[in-house]
């Protein structure tokens, strides 16, 4: 069970969830990268319960390699985002929980429509649940982990280069 | 009845028309020729290990069950019952005593044949003439293969060189095996499927495709990034269509090709010395798994098996999976990290390829597309087997491809 948690506490931790997609929405790759834990981990698995040490996910960064990510894509050469596709999701549905170790925890439904414009041109829906782990930082917070679980992540899915 | 397509005039020696990645009635044509009437990969035996275990695939528009059977074997049957063609079974993958149609019941063995109906009383046809249609099934090394119809090349003709490639796959298991357990990711294409196989033995196209790649990350893709002659990956044309990119002579120490070290994976390095002894395991070691594709549908991609699946005239799916290893799990860890690295969706690889593909089929939708294939024709070298290779960069693989794919399409092989 979640522990009672302020008003105020669950409205920050909100507006931070807020601020983290609108960078992604945006292709603010710097800003959105600087809102990582040193041991944050970046994870869309195909499905919900699957182990990443015996599974194969869509993607799961650790931090190295979550920096890679955003290095290639302020190259200007990453053709599956270039240019940027049109994005701005809706986040809904927010549950907050405290865990034991400090850290807190928030999900929420999200509702992504992108428009691809690389190749096709085609409108996209995605949609799924985020699993954020955060903890305080500075007078904010920084993400340890950030879990999507698409509704389709185990059907065929197009490009998901952008930031999801 | 349409006029017979003249593959002679679309696939010439050093150029195709683009068409062939457009056209409806090719495709069609295709389905009926490539995957109807000739060999195609289903998957592989360690996907169901134990008797019942079951995964179904979709070739072409038909959708297929491979199942191990009480005795052990593996067979591949069509998924639709034979009494008012419901689908047989919706799950991708399970475990089943027998299959029992949810539409009114009639219930199918392991092997496919009928073993009873519901309400018997008005329904006098002896069962076995109702059995599901099984097609004709064959195996190597546990990749399983299959055809609908009575196949007119034989198992071992159709696959030819294709054997070796998979001995060097399975060979870089200490066992000689591979497990495919770690589930199918599935890419959406909206490119025609003769793209991802031409794509995948293209050594022309890293530097440019994956240049945000090479220049983000420290890899082995950046020793390929260089002049031309300092290039020192090969490209094979091995016959009936299957093709490599030989990046071995490219590497410059034993294990690149897992961007390891033989100090970081000791026991892996030693288990492989068991198996094989010390000069042939550091040679395999060195050399690194094929980069391969096996016409039509399968692509021994490094250290992942990945199979291609055409789903319409401009789309189709690329499923992939890692290539455990059997007797080196601890190798799994690495080799999931390394498979979502390069494939899938969210890749640094194929996500630009995929990108690259759907403006080319955009591209190549109008006017008079004709697309060269001549690179290379000035130096590739032939030997006595046939086996053709040049130069990294060269066509020799998608020359190798298309001209099978003429013979096929031409019912000129058999
Ligand atoms: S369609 Fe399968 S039992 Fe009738
Ligand atoms: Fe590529």
């Amino acid at each position: 069970m979640s522990q009672i948690m302020s008003a105020e506490l669950t409205k920050r931790l909100e507006d931070f969830v807020i601020k983290e997609a609108k960078l992604a929405d945006e292709g603010e790759y710097q800003a959105w990268e600087d809102l990582w834990a040193d041991d944050g981990v970046y994870w869309v698995p195909l499905k919900e319960g699957d182990d990443p040490t015996q599974q194969v996910s869509h993607l799961y960064d650790n931090r190295t390699r979550l920096a890679t990510r955003i290095r290639q894509l302020k190259t200007g050469y990453r053709y599956s985002q270039m240019p940027i596709s049109g994005m701005r999701r809706v986040i809904s549905n927010y549950e907050f929980f405290a865990e034991a170790d400090g850290r807190y925890r928030v999900e929420a439904n999200f509702f992504l429509p992108e428009y691809s414009i690389q190749s096709i041109h085609d409108f996209r829906l995605w949609s799924g649940r985020y699993i954020y782990t955060l903890s305080p930082r500075d007078d904010g917070f920084q993400i340890h982990i950030k879990k999507v679980l698409l509704v389709n992540g185990s059907e065929p899915i197009p490009s998901l280069a952008f930031l999801i | 009845m349409p006029a017979k397509i003249d593959y002679h005039h679309l696939i010439q020696e050093d150029k195709i028309h683009g068409s062939l990645y457009t056209d409806e009635a090719i495709y069609e044509d295709e389905l009926e020729k490539l995957f109807y009437s000739s060999w195609v990969y289903i998957g592989h035996e360690s996907e169901i290990k134990k008797r019942g275990d079951y995964v179904t695939r979709d070739i072409g528009r038909s959708s297929v069950i491979m199942v191990r059977n009480k005795d052990e074997s593996v067979k591949v049957m069509v998924n639709r019952c034979q009494h008012r063609g419901n689908m047989l079974c919706n799950e991708s993958q399970g475990n089943k005593r027998n299959f029992t149609c949810p539409y009114h019941g009639w219930v199918f063995g392991l092997n496919g044949d009928l073993l009873d109906v519901s309400y018997p009383g008005g329904f006098d046809k002896p069962l076995e003439e109702l059995n599901l249609e099984v097609l004709v099934t064959d195996s190597y090394r546990g990749f399983v293969f299959a055809c609908f119809k009575k196949p007119t090349i034989s198992f071992d003709d159709y696959l030819g060189h294709g054997k070796a490639l998979i001995d060097r796959a399975c060979n870089m298991s200490p066992n000689g095996k591979i497990d495919l357990k770690g589930g199918w990711i599935r890419q959406h294409f909206d490119a025609n499927w003769k793209m991802l196989p031409e794509n995948d033995t293209d050594g022309y196209h890293v530097n440019y495709v994956h240049q945000s790649f090479v220049m983000a990350i420290d890899s082995q893709y950046g020793d390929f990034v260089g002049a031309e002659d300092s290039i020192k990956g090969v490209i094979k044309n091995w016959g009936n269509g299957h093709t490599e990119i030989d990046f071995a002579p490219g590497y410059k120490k034993m294990l690149d090709w897992l961007g390891s070290t033989p100090e970081k994976v000791k026991s892996y390095v030693d288990s492989m010395t068991k198996t094989y002894g010390k000069e042939k395991a550091d040679q395999m070691l060195y050399d690194g798994p094929p980069h391969a594709c096996i016409f039509p549908n399968l692509f021994l991609a490094e250290m992942n098996i990945v199979i291609f699946q055409p789903t319409g005239v401009n789309s189709a799916v690329q499923w992939s999976t890692p290539m455990f290893l059997e007797g080196a799990p601890e190798l799994d860890f690495k080799l999931l990290r390394q498979s979502e690295g390069a494939l899938g969706p969210a890749a640094f690889l194929l996500a630009d390829d995929a990108t690259i593909a759907e403006r080319a089929q955009k591209a190549l939708s109008a006017g008079t597309p004709w697309c060269d294939l001549s690179r290379g024709l000035n130096r590739e070298t032939e030997d006595s087997d046939g086996v053709k290779t040049s130069h990294m960069t060269d066509e020799t693989s998608n020359r190798g491809f298309w001209h099978h794919y003429r013979a096929l399409m031409m019912g000129e092989l058999s």
